[in-house]
């Protein structure tokens, strides 16, 4: 179980060259959290999503940790690396067998006390049996999709960032996902999913973020400042 | 006709009957080419993974400069380390001239480019989503540096023995760095340069026979890892 948190992300604005994709927004993350967030083709969904996982430094970005004053992305940056796991629309997987994949992530978690065991839970969980010594890279993208949660499992991360998790996806992989989804929601993880397909989460989902003109936009929920969601997301929770 | 191969028939008989001077060339050469291109793999990764991923004024510049050395001919790295390690250079206090640490520096410097560049393309068509996983599954940079190594294995090989076939067989370097003396610093390319000279050919068709092995370990060494990674099933 993942204790109550909070990450506030502020004054986020990047740009690639001249080409302005953020733009002075925000967002608030808590535990127990499903954002998703849509916009057009370029709207910089992926990018904010980079940003918050730590791997795309933002022109500004302030962090604000629970009630703490804030502090510059770059300073919370190996923090984020730590407690935010960024999942790749199509998840990469190491060179080697399913199982190789698994245990990569496990041993980077010193706080797993049985890795084997763990390893063995976490492979049973995402219904991967009897695939531990096929090639990753043979795996179907359904099959990689699992492995990729499979791993952000046994890392325990605050915060999943997922980037298109269902594209690709047949339905029975897709309920398979959003199961997965759920189970991490209510274990604390807050979840942030970026698509184009939100109808998909929306038993899952606790707030709908719309990214358009460089900012996020509060979607469906009529609330005027993004940053404050708490009351949408309590109302979504009873 | 007759000549080459009496030559070639008297090399065998040299090899084989375990000349000991012939295999003392064969050892220096190994000895000094295996320690230049052990000390050029750590910086070499390290360079090449900050071209591919780092992100710095003078990038571009730096990539267009190892290019440029990848042909850089072999006597002009020798006669650049000779001036600096000669009595008057700036090195010259060390001694280093003609001794098999300075042919040595010589395929340091001549197969670093090549590492550096080989490394650097295997890792530009590497996807950057591995790095980015290892990342974003908590691994330091360190740890995340080993995994995209890994990841790209096979280019690694490949350029380790393309380095390793380039400074095996240079001359140019070996023979202004080394002197090519006897029992010391002369090695398979420097000793056939001499035996030819001498009108020894046995000598020197029994080394190149030997270097000729070699291109063939490495080539079919090459295939075999290349092969490994094949994207075919």
């Amino acid at each position: 179980m993942i204790e109550n948190f909070r990450i506030g992300f502020r004054e986020i604005s990047k740009s690639f060259g001249s080409n302005q994709v953020l733009e002075q927004t925000a967002i608030s993350i808590a535990s127990h959290d499903c954002i998703v967030i849509t916009g057009n083709n370029g709207a910089g969904k992926t990018t904010l999503l980079r940003i918050i996982a730590g791997l795309e430094k933002p022109g500004h970005c302030e962090i604000s940790l629970d009630d703490a004053s804030p502090e510059p992305w770059r300073r919370l940056r190996k923090r984020l690396l730590k407690s935010v796991m960024y999942l790749h629309q199509q998840p990469y997987m190491f060179a080697g067998s399913l199982l190789r994949n698994i245990e990569y992530a496990a041993r980077l978690n010193p706080a797993l006390a049985d890795r084997e065991s763990s390893v063995q839970k976490a492979v049973s969980w995402a219904g991967l049996e009897g695939l531990e010594s096929q090639s990753a890279a043979s795996l179907s993208g359904g099959q990689k999709q699992r492995v990729a949660l499979t791993r952000a499992r046994l890392c325990h991360p605050q915060v999943l960032l997922l980037d298109e998790p269902t594209a690709n996806l047949d339905s029975e992989s897709r309920e398979r996902t959003l199961q997965m989804l759920r189970e991490f929601r209510d274990s604390g993880t807050a979840i942030v999913i970026v698509t184009h397909d939100p109808g998909v989460f929306s038993d899952l989902a606790t707030s709908k973020l719309h990214l358009q003109d460089h900012r996020i936009q509060a979607d469906d929920i009529g609330a005027a400042d993004v940053v404050e969601l708490d009351s949408v997301r309590q109302s979504k929770k009873r | 006709m007759d000549v080459l191969l009496t030559s070639t028939a008297e090399a065998f008989r040299l090899l084989f009957s375990g000349n000991p001077e012939i295999w003392e060339i064969v050892g220096i050469s190994f000895r000094v080419s295996s320690m230049a291109i052990l000390a050029a793999v750590p910086p070499a990764l390290v360079i090449a993974f900050t071209l591919a991923y780092g992100s710095f004024p003078g990038r571009r510049f730096l990539i267009s400069l190892f290019n440029t050395f990848l042909s850089v001919p072999a006597v002009v790295i020798g006669l650049t380390l000779f001036i600096i390690l000669s009595r008057q250079g700036p090195m010259g206090d060390f001694k280093l001239l003609f001794t098999q640490t300075a042919m040595g520096l010589g395929q340091f410097f001549l197969c670093l480019p090549i590492l550096v560049c080989m490394a650097h393309v295997s890792l530009q068509a590497a996807d950057r989503a591995a790095w980015e996983t290892a990342r974003t599954l908590g691994a330091n940079r360190l740890r995340a540096f080993f995994t995209v190594l890994y990841e790209i294995r096979f280019g690694l090989t490949a350029a380790l023995l393309a380095g390793y076939g380039r400074i095996i067989s240079e001359v140019g370097a070996s023979m202004m760095l080394g002197g090519n003396i006897a029992h010391y610093t002369r090695n398979i390319p420097t000793a056939i340069a001499l035996e030819t000279s001498k009108g020894a050919f046995a000598e020197g068709i029994a080394l190149g026979i030997v270097l000729l092995f070699l291109a063939f370990v490495l080539n079919s060494l090459l295939q075999y890892v290349q092969g490994k990674g094949s994207i075919n099933p």
